[in-house]
């Protein structure tokens, strides 16, 4: 099959101070991968560069075949923490703007989202939990017909029942083609899920293998995953 | 359904359906919830379940109706060795436990017995 994205010898620094070097990563249409790291490791920046956000790169990031960034764009969802939005906008008006600069938004799916989610169009930002925040996140997401999604840690700090309808929302709404890229820095909340697992260590992709290649080595995900820093000091 | 981690998913949704349909729960002939359904059922991907699915679509013990789903085989030849094979993997599990317990062969039936008989004993009503 075809490859969705090919990231080629991709290098970024900010400040002069070295962020990514020679990445290299390929990823299918119709996975759901793991981005792992610990905090600080660069998920985040590799997420921006995907995304388009994050400029002055080094290296070629390649998206359904074009390395032209508007049209890459057009073809990934990316939620960049609801940031450019004051706190006392309501859903209903982050809703509007996501109509108005997405073609591919669908107003009937995001409210069959909101639905699921459980989401008040009246709430404003300032008002939504953590929990709350990244089911509105999700569903602004999945609302959009995208080719590749990237889920930036959404089930840091949220409770377990947030997550699980995050979770089914994921299984529920994922188009059979489209590729979803979720960050986290501990896996087994979401493992059985994975199809993929990317690690992101030394500055570099560390480690890229099939969920079910892991465990036909009889290992779970997280097993694999802390044996990649075994032997080195907290 | 609460899955291993160190063991790949689609082999155990395999052995969830393979005991479903021993179990009765899925009969012959009847047709297997949605890949969809099942992957939110066991909150695992959809190409988790289609894989186990091809697995089973290739063992014979489902087939495929275009278009119309997944179908568990009506050979009930099949269905019995399926069945007595998972018989077969329990019984193995069981007697390797006993003779890691120190267990000789010729002990485990007499000592089946003695605890079926000693169950029979304690919950009468329980068969």
């Amino acid at each position: 099959m075809k490859d969705l994205l090919t990231i080629k010898d991709l290098s970024y620094k900010k400040n002069q101070k070295l962020i990514l070097r020679d990445v290299n990563l390929s990823l299918k249409p119709g996975k759901i991968v793991a981005l792992l790291g610990e905090n600080g490791a660069g998920k985040t920046t590799l997420m921006r560069i995907i995304a388009g956000v994050a400029k002055n790169y080094k290296g070629s990031v390649t998206l359904k075949d074009t390395n032209d960034v508007a049209k890459r764009k057009s073809f990934l969802s990316f939620t960049d923490g609801l940031t450019g939005f004051s706190e006392s906008t309501k859903i209903g008006d982050v809703v509007n703007f996501y109509v108005n600069i997405f073609n591919d938004f669908d107003e009937n799916e995001f409210d069959e989202l909101r639905k699921f989610m459980k989401l008040d169009p009246d709430m404003k930002l300032s008002q939504l939990s953590r929990g709350i925040r990244e089911k509105l996140i999700i569903a602004l997401n999945f609302a959009r017909q995208a080719d590749l999604y990237l889920l930036d840690e959404p089930f840091a700090g949220i409770d377990p029942m947030a997550r699980k309808r995050i979770i089914n929302s994921i299984i529920l709404w994922k188009s059979e083609q489209s590729t979803i890229l979720i960050s986290d820095h501990f896996v087994d909340q979401i493992a059985a899920l994975l199809d993929e697992v990317v690690v992101i260590k030394n500055n570099t992709v560390f480690a890229h293998k099939t969920a079910d290649k892991i465990r036909e080595e009889h290992k779970s995900i997280e097993e694999y995953y802390e044996g990649l820093y075994e032997g080195e000091d907290e | 359904m609460e899955f291993k981690d160190n063991i790949p998913i689609y082999l155990q949704i395999e052995q969830y359906l393979y005991r479903q349909i021993a179990m009765g729960k899925l009969k012959a002939g009847e047709k297997i919830p949605s890949v969809r359904k099942l992957a939110v059922e066991l909150t695992v991907n959809v190409n988790t379940v289609q894989r186990a699915l091809q697995q089973m679509n290739d063992q014979g013990i489902l087939y495929t109706k275009r278009g119309e789903g997944n179908f568990v085989t009506e050979d009930t030849d099949l269905l019995k060795q399926t069945k007595q094979s998972l018989i077969d993997g329990q019984l193995e599990q069981f007697v390797q436990n006993m003779m890691r317990l120190g267990l000789k062969k010729e002990e485990l039936v007499p000592a089946l017995s003695k605890y079926l008989e000693g169950n029979k004993n304690e919950r009468p009503t329980n068969n």
